[in-house]
C-alpha cells in the first residue's frame, strides 16, 4: 500500500518485526477476527519485554489499566471512544490498537466539519454510475464499510468535529451492525471482529456535542495528561527517539537536561503553577501537550542538524519554545515573559543559558 | 485436589492435633470457609482469637437482636484513656465461628491474652524503629509485582476460592510466607510471641480438661498458625509475671464508614458494603453472582443520586468486567475490575461521575445496633436512655442531620416534660459538648434579636461511642460527668473570662449547682485586678444569662450582685483606660460599647453614673481623642447630647491648629455610631471640610490615615450620602464627588496609601 520511504509509515509497518514476534510467540486464545490475543495486544502497547529476541518498545506509557480497559472493550465487540485533551496520544493509541488487533490501522475517517455521511457509509463513482447504473462496481466503499466486510476495526478521528447527521450515521452501524444499500437491494452484515475506535477532543466540547444515543454505543476511556514529570519525560524521550530515526535529522538526541527543561516548562505553564506548587503562574492559550513537546524537540533537532553543529543549542530550543508557547501574540507574550523573569531566571545556573536565549527573543 | 490437602478431618483427629484454622480478619470467603470447616470437623470446643477475659460478651454477640458491625472495646478503669477495639462484621470469620458454636450448642471461648495484659504491654512499649522489611514492605513489594493494590491481590487470589480446604491452605501458605519474609520490630515480634504462647497455653489447658485434641477448633490470624504449631505454651510462672492494668470492656455499635477508613482505631477494609454483598452472594450463587449484584446495586444507587443508567449500560459493564478479569488473570472480576468497567460504561469515562454511587455501594451507611441490656458502662446506659427519652434516636445515623430547637415552653401541651422537650434536648446536647462528645455541633444562631432558637448538627459515629465510654471515667451519668468536667475546668481557671466561660457552659447545660460553683470561682478571681476589656467581656456574658435565664428555667438572682460589682469596676477603670495610644483605643471603645449595652439592658445598674462618666470622657482633652469621640457618639445615640453641644464639640475638636491625628482620631470615634444622624447634619461636614483645608500637606496625609479607617466600613449607600453632602458644600453636582469616591484607586494612590499605613507617628 505504501512504499518504505513514505513520509509516515502506518504503525503496522513501522513495528512489523515486533508484531510478528508477538504473533509467533502467541500462547493464549485469539478472538475471532483478531491477529493476536488480547494479552499480546497489551504487551505490544505497554512494551518493556523481549519476545523471541525482539524488544517490544512501549507505545503507550502511563496508565496501564486504561489500556487494559480499551482492549477489553474491543474484545466484547463494543465500540471504543477515547477522550482527552489534545496531544494525550488518543490517535496514537487508536492507531496502535488497530495495528495490533488487525494489522491494519489505515481504515480511518478523519472527522472534520466537511465530513459527509457518505464517508461513513458509501458513495458512488458517478462516471460509472451514469454509464452503468447502480451496480456493485460503481459503489465506493467507505473505511467503515470495508471494516464491516472484513470484520476489522474502523477508526474515526475527532468525532466531535463531525456534523450531527454524520455522527447519527454511525449509530445505525454500531447498533444494528449492518449497512443497507437500498440502491442494490443489499444488506451488508458486519463480520465478527468489526468494531470502531473513535477519538474526541475535550477542547472541542460543545462544537458538535455527541448525542446520548451515540455515546451509549461507546465504552468511554478518558486519557489523562501524564501523571508526573518522570513519566512525561520518558514519553518525550522515547518518541523523539523514534521520530528522529524516521526523519534522518542528522542531529544528536537531546540530552536528559534538555528534555527535563522542556517538560518542566510545559507542565508548569499547562498546570498554571510551578512543579513544587509554591508559585502560581499565568497559563497560556496553547494546549502545550506532550505531543507538542515531542514535536518541539524534533524541530529543534532539525534546526541543529541543518543549520548548527548537530547538537541542540539553547537558541534552537528558545526558538521552538517561543513558537509553542506564544500562540496568542499579546496575552501569551506577557505570560511567557513573566515566566522567564519570575521562574526561569531564578532557577540557577543550569537554566541561565536557556533563559538568556529566550530573553533575546523577547526583549 | 483433595488428595493434596494434608488436613482432612479424619486424618487429623487420628493424629490428635487441634485444628488451627488461619484466617484473614474481615474476609467473606474465609468466614464462609470457617463455617464449612466447622461443619466438617464437628468440634467440641471452638477457640477464637480475642481477649480471653471477654467471654461474657459472646452472649450478646449471639443475641438475635444484635446487628453488626459491632466492636468489642476494652479500656482501663483509670486515666489516661486508651482503648483496644475488635471490630466484627457479619463476614468476620471469628464472628461466624462464634455464631456456629452458638447454633450447634458447642462451647466457644476466646483464647488471646486478656485485654488488661494487652493494654499493659502496649503501654510499656515505646515507639520503635520498624525494620525496613516489615509487613507493609512486603505488601508494597506485592503491589509492585502484581501491578495492583493489595486488596485486589487478596481478592483475586483468596476471596474467589470456593473450596474451604483450598481457602484454608491458601491462607495458611500466605501467613507462613509473610511470617518468613517480613521482619517486624523487636517489641512487636516479642508481643506476637507472648500472645502465641498464651494461646497455646489455653489450648493445652483445654486438652488437660479432657477435650480430645482433635475436637478443638481454633480460629486465628493466618499469621499465627506457624507460631502456634511450633512454639511452646506459656508456663504458669510466666503468666503470673505478665503486666496487667485494671480494665473494663463493653460492646459498641460500629459503622461501615468507620471500618472503611484505615486510620484511627483498628484495622479496616476498604469496601465493607461490597464485602457484605459478597458474603450474601456466597450463600446464594457463590462468588460468580457478585459482579451482577454489585453492578445492579451501583446502578440503583446512581439512579437514586439523580442520574440515568440504562440496563444496557449495566450489561455492558458486566461484559467488560468479565473480559478485564480474564486479561488480568482471575476467575471472577474483583472490585477493581468492576469499578473500571462501571466507570467506562455508566460513568462515561469519568471516575468522579460515579463517586456518590460508589460510596453508597462499596462503603454504605450501615450502623450496628445492640439490644438493650448489653453490658454497657453506666454512662452509655444513660446516653441511650436519654436519646430515647428525648426522642433523639432517629438522629443516631451516619448522615448529618439538622435539629432546630425552640427553647420556649409549649403552652398547648399539658405535660410539663413534653412542653419543655426542646429545652431538655438543649441541656443534653450542651452537656455532651462540654464532655467533648462529638455527637452534636452547635450552629451559629439565625435569629436576630431573639434567643429562643438553637440549631444543631447531629451525626453519630463510632467515635461518639468511644468518647461516651471515655467519659465514664468522669462520672456515672452524662450529667454527673459533665458536672465533674466543669468543676475540674473551674478549678483550673486563672482569669475571670475563663471562669465566665465555664459559668456560661454550666448555664447552657442547665446545671445550677455547677453554675454556682463557677460563679464562686469567678467572684474570687474578680477581686484581683483585671483588665477593663476582660471585665466588660465577662459582664456581657453574665448579662446574657440574666436576660435569658427565664428561657432556660435558670434562676439568675445570684448573678446580679456580681454583675453590679463588675459594672462598677468597669466604670471606675474606664476613664484611666482611655489614656491610651492609638493601638489600644479600638479595644477600649469596644469595651465602652459593651458596658453601654449592659447598662441599657439592666435597670439595676446605675444610669446617672454612666452618663456622667461619658460626659467627662467626652469633655476631657487629655484622653485618647478616639475614645472621647466615641463617648460623644454614645451620648448622641442615647439622646443625652443636644445639637448645640455637638456643634460646640465639633468646632472645638476640629478647629485650626489641632494636630491632624487628634482631630481626625476624634472624628473616627464619633463616626463609629449613629451614622445616619451624622450624615444628616450638614454643618458637621462643613466643619470637617474647613478643618481639613487648614492642614498642610504633611498633616493632611496623617489625617488621611484616620479618616480612611473611619469611613472604611461605611456602606456604599452611606458613602453616597456623604458625597452628596460634600457636593453641596463645594457647590458641585452631587454625582461628581460620588464618582470620585466610589471609583477604584489607581496604582499610585494605592502605593501612597500603603506608605502611609507604615507611617510611624511616634517620631513626630
Amino acid at each position: 500500500m505504501s512504499e518504505k520511504n513514505g513520509q509516515s509509515l502506518p504503525a503496522e509497518e513501522l513495528y512489523q518485526r515486533e508484531l510478528e514476534a508477538l504473533m509467533a510467540a502467541e500462547q493464549d486464545a485469539i478472538p475471532t477476527g483478531w491477529r493476536m490475543s488480547p494479552r499480546s495486544v497489551l504487551t505490544y502497547l505497554t512494551g518493556g519485554v523481549t519476545v523471541k529476541g525482539i524488544e517490544i518498545t512501549p507505545k503507550y506509557m502511563g496508565n496501564r489499566r486504561l489500556v487494559e480497559i480499551a482492549i477489553a472493550t474491543l474484545v466484547t465487540d463494543r465500540a471504543l471512544l477515547l477522550i482527552g485533551e489534545p496531544g494525550t496520544a488518543k490517535s496514537w493509541l487508536s492507531e496502535h490498537l488497530a495495528a495490533a488487533v488487525n494489522g491494519d490501522s489505515t481504515k480511518v475517517v478523519q472527522g472534520t466539519a466537511g465530513t459527509t455521511e457518505e464517508q461513513i457509509r458509501y458513495s458512488w463513482n458517478y462516471a460509472m454510475l451514469i454509464a452503468k447504473g447502480p451496480c456493485p462496481e460503481a459503489r465506493v466503499k467507505s473505511p467503515g464499510y470495508r471494516a464491516m466486510e472484513s470484520g476489522s476495526i474502523a477508526r474515526v478521528e475527532e468525532i466531535s468535529r463531525c456534523a450531527s447527521e454524520v455522527q447519527d450515521a454511525l449509530i445505525s452501524i454500531l447498533s444494528e451492525k449492518r449497512l443497507s444499500v437500498p440502491e442494490l437491494g443489499l444488506e451488508v452484515p458486519a463480520a465478527k471482529g468489526f468494531s470502531v475506535i473513535a477519538t474526541a477532543n475535550t477542547r472541542d466540547k460543545g462544537v458538535n456535542d455527541m448525542s446520548a444515543a451515540l455515546k451509549r454505543r461507546f465504552n468511554i476511556v478518558v486519557l489523562p495528561t501524564p501523571a508526573d514529570v518522570a513519566t512525561e519525560m520518558e514519553i518525550v524521550r522515547t518518541r523523539v527517539n523514534q521520530l528522529s530515526a524516521g526523519l534522518d535529522l542528522n542531529a544528536k538526541l537531546p540530552d536528559e537536561g534538555t528534555v527535563e527543561k522542556v517538560v518542566t516548562i510545559f507542565r508548569e505553564l499547562r498546570g498554571g503553577a510551578t512543579l513544587d506548587g509554591k508559585q502560581k503562574l499565568k497559563s497560556t492559550s496553547g494546549v502545550l501537550s506532550t505531543a507538542e513537546a515531542i514535536s518541539l524537540l524534533a524541530n529543534s533537532m532539525a534546526l541543529a542538524g541543518s543549520f548548527g553543529n548537530g547538537v541542540i543549542s539553547e537558541e534552537d530550543l528558545a526558538a521552538g519554545l517561543q513558537g509553542a508557547v506564544v500562540k496568542d501574540e499579546e496575552k501569551d507574550k506577557v505570560s511567557w515573559k513573566e515566566y522567564l523573569e519570575n521562574v526561569m531566571k531564578k532557577r540557577g545556573s543550569g537554566w541561565m543559558p536557556l533563559y538568556r536565549a529566550c530573553r533575546e527573543l523577547n526583549p | 485436589m483433595d488428595a493434596a490437602v494434608p488436613c482432612l478431618p479424619g486424618a487429623e483427629s487420628v493424629m490428635g492435633a487441634p485444628v488451627l484454622f488461619g484466617v484473614r480478619h474481615l474476609s467473606p470467603a474465609m468466614a464462609y470457609s470457617v463455617r464449612q470447616a466447622l461443619d466438617a470437623y464437628q468440634p467440641q470446643l471452638v477457640l477464637v482469637e480475642g481477649p480471653s477475659d471477654l467471654n461474657d460478651q459472646m452472649h450478646w454477640l449471639c443475641h438475635p437482636r444484635t446487628q453488626f458491625p459491632a466492636a468489642m472495646m476494652a479500656y482501663p478503669k483509670t486515666p489516661p484513656v486508651r482503648t483496644i477495639l475488635y471490630p466484627l462484621t457479619v463476614y468476620s470469620p471469628e464472628l461466624q465461628a462464634i455464631l456456629w458454636a452458638h447454633e450447634h450448642r458447642v462451647e466457644c471461648r476466646f483464647m488471646d491474652l486478656p485485654s488488661g495484659v494487652m493494654l499493659a504491654l502496649e503501654e510499656g512499649s515505646e515507639e520503635e524503629e520498624e525494620p525496613e522489611e516489615n509487613t507493609e514492605w512486603v505488601y508494597r513489594r506485592l503491589e509492585e509485582i502484581t501491578g495492583e493494590d493489595h486488596d485486589a491481590f487478596w481478592e483475586r487470589n483468596f476471596e474467589q476460592l470456593e473450596d474451604w480446604r483450598a481457602c484454608r491452605e491458601a491462607a495458611n501458605a500466605f501467613g507462613t510466607e509473610l511470617r518468613g519474609t517480613a521482619q517486624d520490630g523487636r517489641q512487636r515480634t516479642a508481643r506476637t510471641l507472648v500472645r502465641e504462647a498464651y494461646m497455646k497455653k489455653v489450648i493445652a489447658q483445654a486438652v488437660d480438661n479432657g477435650v480430645p485434641p482433635g475436637k478443638i477448633f481454633c480460629v486465628c490470624g493466618a499469621f499465627h498458625v506457624p507460631g502456634l504449631e511450633e512454639n511452646e505454651p506459656m508456663t504458669a510462672e510466666e503468666e503470673a509475671a505478665l503486666p496487667r492494668v485494671d480494665c473494663a470492656a463493653t460492646l459498641m455499635p460500629y459503622s461501615y464508614y468507620r471500618l472503611s477508613s484505615r486510620s484511627g482505631y483498628g484495622a479496616g477494609n476498604q469496601a465493607p458494603a461490597y464485602f457484605e454483598l459478597l458474603w450474601e452472594e456466597l450463600h446464594r450463587e457463590g462468588a460468580a453472582g457478585l459482579p451482577i449484584r454489585y453492578l445492579t446495586c451501583l446502578a440503583a444507587a446512581h439512579r437514586e443520586a439523580g442520574n440515568l443508567v440504562s440496563s444496557a449500560e449495566v450489561i455492558e459493564a458486566a461484559r467488560l468486567a468479565k473480559t478485564l478479569c480474564a486479561m488480568r488473570g482471575s476467575r471472577y472480576p474483583c472490585l477493581a475490575d468492576l469499578q473500571d468497567a462501571a466507570v467506562t460504561t455508566m460513568g462515561h469515562g469519568n471516575r468522579s461521575e460515579l463517586s456518590v454511587a460508589r460510596a453508597e455501594t462499596e462503603i454504605g451507611k450501615r450502623v450496628g445496633f445492640l439490644p438493650e441490656g448489653v453490658s454497657r458502662t453506666s454512662v452509655q446506659e444513660d446516653f441511650y436512655r436519654q436519646l430515647q427519652e428525648l426522642r433523639l434516636e432517629k438522629y443516631r445515623g451516619m448522615e448529618r442531620q439538622q435539629l432546630d430547637l425552640d427553647l420556649r415552653e409549649r403552652l398547648n401541651v399539658k405535660n410539663q416534660q413534653t412542653a419543655l422537650l426542646d429545652l431538655r434536648r438543649s441541656f443534653f446536647l450542651h452537656r455532651l459538648r462540654v464532655l467533648g462528645i462529638h455527637f452534636a455541633s452547635l450552629l451559629p444562631s439565625r435569629q436576630e434579636g431573639a434567643n429562643w432558637g438553637e440549631y444543631w448538627d447531629l451525626r453519630w459515629t463510632p467515635e461518639v461511642e468511644i468518647e461516651v465510654v471515655e467519659s465514664s471515667l468522669l462520672g456515672d451519668t452524662i450529667e454527673g460527668a459533665a458536672a465533674f468536667a466543669l468543676k475540674e475546668r473551674g478549678e483550673g481557671s486563672t482569669t475571670i473570662s475563663q471562669a465566665a466561660a465555664i459559668f456560661q457552659d454550666a448555664f447552657l447545660c442547665g446545671m445550677p449547682a455547677a453554675a454556682s460553683h463557677a460563679l464562686a470561682v469567678l467572684q474570687g478571681l474578680s477581686v484581683d485586678t483585671a483588665a477593663l476589656t476582660e471585665v466588660a467581656e465577662t459582664a456581657a456574658r453574665l448579662s446574657l444569662t440574666v436576660r435569658y435565664g427565664d428561657l432556660r428555667r435558670f434562676d439568675a438572682a445570684p448573678v446580679i450582685p456580681l454583675l453590679q460589682q463588675l459594672y462598677l469596676r468597669a466604670c471606675l477603670t474606664l476613664e484611666d483606660a482611655c489614656q491610651c495610644d492609638a493601638k489600644a483605643a479600638p479595644a477600649v471603645t469596644e469595651a465602652m460599647n459593651q458596658i453601654n449595652l449592659l447598662q441599657l439592658s439592666h435597670d439595676c445598674l446605675d444610669e446617672p453614673r454612666w452618663l456622667e462618666l461619658l460626659g467627662r470622657i467626652s469633655d476631657r482633652d487629655d484622653l485618647n481623642t478616639r475614645c472621647s469621640g466615641f463617648a460623644m457618639a454614645i451620648l448622641l445615640e442615647r439622646g443625652k447630647a443636644d445639637e448645640e453641644l455637638l456643634a460646640r464639640e465639633v468646632s472645638r475638636r476640629l478647629s485650626p491648629g489641632v494636630p491632624a491625628d487628634l482631630g481626625a482620631g476624634w472624628f473616627e470615634g464619633l463616626a463609629a455610631k449613629n451614622r445616619y444622624a451624622l450624615i444628616t447634619r450638614l454643618s458637621l461636614w462643613r466643619h470637617l471640610d474647613d478643618y481639613l483645608s487648614t492642614l498642610d500637606d504633611a498633616a493632611f496625609r496623617r489625617a488621611l490615615v484616620f479618616l480612611r479607617r473611619a469611613f472604611a466600613d461605611f456602606s456604599p449607600g452611606e458613602k453616597n450620602d456623604i458625597a452628596e453632602n460634600l457636593g453641596e458644600i463645594w457647590g458641585v453636582a452631587s454625582e461628581k464627588p460620588a464618582e470620585e469616591l466610589m471609583g477604584e484607586l489607581t496604582q499610585e494612590e494605592q502605593e501612597v496609601l500603603g506608605d502611609l499605613e507604615d507611617f510611624d507617628f511616634d517620631d513626630i
